[in-house]
């Protein structure tokens, strides 16, 4: 496991869709915010 | 979510992700990004190989960018929104939060720092 609590979370820009437009977004973005960042395995998927 | 910033990561196409959008989720509050190159996923250790897929991973990061806390579970099963929760809102307080603690509940007081002897 890479991470670890206390350190600094990986920085990462990706592309993605806010809204219904794509955008690239960086981590970075959110400095001053706390962050909820989720993984899932695939889109179409329910759980 | 509390003043948080949510962001959702998987190993589709951004294409993919607008495609669930319009067809069944509809626009979110927040954005969903294309981790199209897995290289993310795997620097958060959350990449599943054999499918090139992620876990269900939960990354709790604060303002200075440190990771708070996290949880990574098997694919066949759901996050608790409800625990994210608690733990943002425990995070935020800066303070002792004991076993189970629920915001509105009391902190543990500090420790009294020893007087010598």
């Amino acid at each position: 496991m890479a991470i670890q609590v206390n350190s600094p979370a990986p920085a990462f820009e990706l592309s993605g869709v806010v809204g219904k437009e794509f955008r690239k977004i960086r981590l970075s973005d959110y400095q001053g915010k706390w962050v909820v960042l989720f993984f899932y395995p695939l889109d179409f998927t329910p759980v | 979510m509390l003043g948080a910033q949510v962001l959702g990561v998987s190993t589709d196409s951004k294409f993919s992700h607008l495609a669930w959008v319009n067809q069944e989720l509809g626009e979110l509050t927040y954005p969903l990004l294309a981790d199209f190159t897995k290289r993310v996923s795997k620097e958060y250790g959350v990449l599943l190989e054999r499918l090139g897929a992620a876990l269900r991973g939960t990354f709790l990061i604060g303002p200075d960018g440190l990771v708070r806390a996290y949880t990574v579970q098997d694919l066949t099963v759901g996050r608790s929104v409800d625990e994210i929760l608690r733990l943002v809102s425990a995070l935020k307080t800066g303070k002792l939060c004991p076993a189970g603690w629920r915001p509105g509940e009391p902190f543990v007081p500090p420790i009294p720092k020893s007087t010598g002897k």
